[in-house]
């Protein structure tokens, strides 16, 4: 791999760890869910580049086409779960990940 | 060797994943980790095919992305609906 694509794919590699390490450690379920939701395809797309620069042309529009479909839907799912879960059993952000950004409480 | 490390960095996060997966207290946490796991099995897939240089496993990641969607998707229709279904 030429080092350019190496360093894609690392990176991409630590930014899915961080995805993972952000779905164990963040305690209210709203927060797990953006850890997932934002991280993973971000990694993947930092990989995608990173194995576009090895294949050639067709390669890379596949791999566009894979990307392009993972990050408009993955982020979609999200949502839709977070909307399933805030409609049944609405979880009380603590204090908190996310309510201390947003500056009003949910309480 | 670049490859390798990163395989073994995306299996730590489907270990995470597992993790969550068996943890999750709610079913949407269940959902959201067996996802994360789809993408990193597609991101290792991907650091293959950076690896070897050819794209014999690219239509693999689509199908990936779409069915992962898919099953969130239905999952989170199944969360919503839930009392009226039974």
């Amino acid at each position: 791999m030429s080092p350019v694509a190496a360093a894609f794919v690392l990176l991409g590699s630590f930014v899915s760890l961080l995805s993972g390490i952000g779905m164990l450690r963040f305690r209210t379920p709203y927060a797990r869910f953006h850890a997932a939701g934002k991280a993973s395809p971000i990694a993947f797309l930092l990989v995608a580049i990173g194995a576009s620069l090895e294949t050639g042309w067709a390669g890379r529009a596949e791999f566009l086409v894979v990307a392009v479909a993972l990050v408009l839907t993955l982020p979609v799912a999200v949502h839709l779960l977070f909307r399933a879960v805030h409609r049944t059993e609405p979880v009380p952000i603590g204090r908190d990940d996310l309510a201390t950004d947003t500056g009003k409480d949910h309480d | 060797m670049i490859a390798s490390i990163a395989l073994i960095i995306f299996g730590l996060t489907f270990v995470t994943a597992g993790i969550r997966a068996a943890i999750g207290p709610t079913l949407a946490d269940r959902v959201v980790a067996l996802d994360v796991g789809v993408v990193s099995i597609m991101s290792a897939v991907a650091v293959d095919a950076a690896d070897t240089g050819s794209t014999r496993l690219v239509p693999v990641l689509a199908v990936m992305a779409i069915v992962g969607f898919t099953a969130t998707v239905a999952a989170s229709r199944f969360i919503e609906y839930e009392e009226r279904a039974t």
